[in-house]
């Protein structure tokens, strides 16, 4: 090899096609139509960018995949730091989780709310942690990736839709919008991948109640027409 | 039958010692320093560079000032020296069972009874001087067969350890009479009919000494000879951690705090690992100049006794503070200790995290406040406020066993009017309860969807008004 080459590649700045690291996780996220378009689920540990509306179920996308984390590890905590109201504890016990297993976190000042952020994501004991913040610089989630790498741990930073539009350095991100069967997800950034198109992600299965019926009647025969 | 023997240990300079460990950086080595008794005005402690200047013990100040013009006074104060002295008896305690107080500046020590363990006086020795220069003071020591004996010794700065009497009984002879315990009045006295050294004294029959002079110096010599036996009270260590440092001087800044309180610390590890002990809280009081002392609790929600993970937490909780005026001295008090158990953590788990889970939580609760850090709980009511008033930080929560109706995720405290246009998709369900109480509540409870996609949870009062109560994220 040429030795300008290899120093570039010593150096680290000169990305090979073949360097793409696989993201085949098995973390599955628990709806199917999310698992096709990530090719397996979420990544085992990372930061998550997720830009949403609040209440169109940005968090119920998240719950199974979570209940799933917990399961695989018992001793360790599901920490929600900043919520922008109050989490309601019989909507997660009823979801099936260990409530003791839950951690709150409900800072006074937004400066302490990435501060406890990488603390829960480096300490080691939390799987997962979902932080409801607005802005973000390249640094703080430079921050944060590093951390949860440290504590092998996944972040979900769930912020509103039209804030900044600069390209964060995170494993992940969505772009979520309301849809009538569910929710509707778009991504919008992947490690090692590219796919932009946006698809329906059906929630009748954990919640019926909130997924309109009327498209689902209008969906089924379709289906079945195309199935004869 | 075993002889008696007594080991002293005079500590002559326990102030200043306690002032130059605390401030290790400081001129104590070079100044000349003396420690002052306001009450009689008379120079109680020195150290070596005012002692090569002339200055004596039991000086006067006047006369100490002409000896050197840039001498450093400080008042002296009972508490530092008995807390120091309290302090060498707790490390002490762990080599030798039988401690007694003397005066605010000496230790008595039971040594016969402890041969047996350690064999021989000069191995003896050898683990108390250990544990002595550890503790960096300046101390004289002497043996005697009765305790007054190896007291007056010890004074006379004799430093020698032996189980002859004849020795010690030819040393106690020299010594003159301004080294004992008798009164100023009495040594006057007895000086006045020729008697300087403890021989002369010696030589005089106690019957005629009785006679002739107070009762109090027969019984001195009564009890220097061995012939009466000395009441003392040993010594019991306390299960607690008490210690109060005093700054050399005043400290602003926060910053600075850092380096007295790490010693405190230190000292406090020590306690702890030689016990086996763990604690959970510290109670930290900064004495103010001319201010209210501030007082800091610091909680830990796992049991720790490492000086580096507490001051992590200090420093957490010192960033909250602001000193009003400088700080003088630090007490620190750790009342509740309790036998460290083993933890019980998988080898086979897998990762090991940097901390646990009750250190994380009180890494959180240092910064952030006890409130901020909270575990969701469920409560046996069927209103939805409830659950609000009773989450707390709590080991074990309860689990229902029933939880069938669909809930939202956040909910709004309290809730507030309806105040956009939404489509119903769910409902109602009903919950009317509470009749026994002052706050009843009948609710009708609907899952609306408004314009833009947003999952309500949303109620109608029997009056028809509509209300927002959660949001299904």
């Amino acid at each position: 090899m040429h030795p300008t080459i290899s120093y570039l590649k010593n150096k680290n700045l000169l990305w090979q096609a073949n360097h793409t690291q696989s993201t085949e996780s098995g973390q599955h996220s628990g709806f199917t139509e999310l698992d096709n378009a990530l090719q397996g689920g979420f990544p085992e540990y990372g930061v998550i960018d997720i830009r949403s509306l609040l209440g169109i179920g940005e968090l119920r996308l998240l719950l199974p995949s979570i209940l799933t984390r917990q399961q695989q590890k018992k001793t360790e905590l599901v920490t929600l730091i900043a919520p922008p109201m109050f989490i309601n504890s019989e909507m997660l016990a009823e979801f099936g989780f260990a409530l003791d297993q839950v951690m709150v976190v409900q800072p006074s000042l937004n400066k302490q709310v990435l501060w406890s952020a990488e603390q829960s994501l480096k300490s080691g004991c939390c799987h997962s942690v979902i932080l409801w913040h607005a802005s973000l610089s390249v640094t703080q989630v430079k921050r944060l990736q590093l951390a949860a790498e440290k504590g092998h741990c996944l972040l979900f930073i769930i912020r509103q839709p039209q804030q900044e539009h600069i390209s964060l350095p995170v494993t992940l991100g969505i772009r979520l919008s309301p849809s009538k069967v569910g929710i509707k997800a778009q991504i919008t950034k992947r490690k090692g991948n590219w796919s932009n198109n946006s698809f329906d992600v059906y929630m009748g299965a954990y919640w019926p109640e909130l997924s309109q019926l009327d498209t689902n009647v209008l969906a089924f025969p379709s289906r079945a027409s195309r199935a004869g | 039958m075993m002889q008696n023997i007594w080991l002293y240990l005079y500590f002559p300079n326990l102030q200043l010692d306690a002032l130059l460990q605390q401030n290790p950086d400081s001129n104590i080595h070079t100044q000349a320093y003396v420690i002052l008794d306001e009450q009689t005005n008379q120079i109680c402690q020195l150290n070596h560079t005012a002692h090569q200047a002339g200055i004596r013990l039991n000086m006067g100040l006047g006369t100490a000032a002409m000896f050197k013009a840039d001498l450093q006074v400080i008042a002296y104060q009972q508490k530092i020296t008995k807390n120091r002295l309290n302090d060498i008896a707790q490390s002490l305690y762990l080599v030798t069972s039988d401690i007694c107080f003397f005066n605010d500046n000496g230790l008595l020590l039971r040594v016969h009874n402890m041969l047996n363990l350690y064999g021989n006086l000069i191995s003896y020795w050898q683990v108390v001087q250990q544990q002595l220069l550890q503790q960096q003071v300046h101390f004289h020591y002497a043996t005697g067969h009765s305790p007054l004996a190896a007291r007056l010794l010890a004074i006379t700065a004799w430093d020698q350890i032996t189980d002859n009497i004849q020795t010690v009984k030819q040393a106690i002879q020299q010594t003159s009479l301004q080294h004992t315990d008798l009164t100023t009045k009495a040594v006057e006295k007895l000086q006045r009919v020729g008697v300087h050294t403890i021989q002369a004294l010696l030589n005089i029959p106690i019957a005629e000494i009785a006679k002739r002079f107070d009762i109090e110096v027969a019984t001195y010599i009564g009890r220097l000879t061995a012939q009466i036996t000395h009441p003392v009270n040993f010594f019991h260590p306390k299960k607690s951690f008490e210690r109060f440092i005093e700054l050399l001087y005043d400290i602003e800044n926060i910053q600075i705090l850092q380096g007295p309180l790490k010693q405190l610390l230190q000292s406090l590890e020590q306690f702890l690992k030689v016990r086996d002990l763990l604690t959970q809280t510290l109670v930290f009081t900064f004495s103010q100049r001319d201010e209210k002392s501030i007082e800091l609790n610091i909680c830990s929600q796992q049991g720790e006794y490492l000086a580096k993970y507490w001051a992590a937490l200090i420093s957490l909780k010192l960033e909250n503070i602001t000193l009003s005026a400088p700080v003088f001295g630090i007490r620190l008090i750790v009342e509740n200790t309790y036998i460290r158990t083993p933890d019980k953590g998988d080898l086979f788990a897998g990762k090991q995290g940097a901390l646990s889970r009750l250190q994380l939580i009180s890494l959180l609760q240092a910064k952030l406040g006890a409130n901020a850090v909270s575990t969701p709980v469920l409560t046996d009511d069927y209103r939805p406020e409830r659950i609000i008033q009773k989450t707390q930080l709590q080991p074990k929560p309860i689990q229902h066993s029933t939880l069938y109706a669909l809930r939202p995720s956040f909910l709004l405290n309290p809730p507030q009017r309806l105040q956009e246009k939404v489509s119903i998709a769910y409902g109602p369900e009903r919950i009317e309860t509470g009749w026994w109480d002052a706050q009843p509540i009948t609710r009708d409870y609907f899952i609306a969807r408004n314009q833009l996609g947003q999952w309500y949870w949303v109620f109608k009062t029997p009056t028809g008004d509509w209300y927002l109560h959660g949001v299904f994220s």
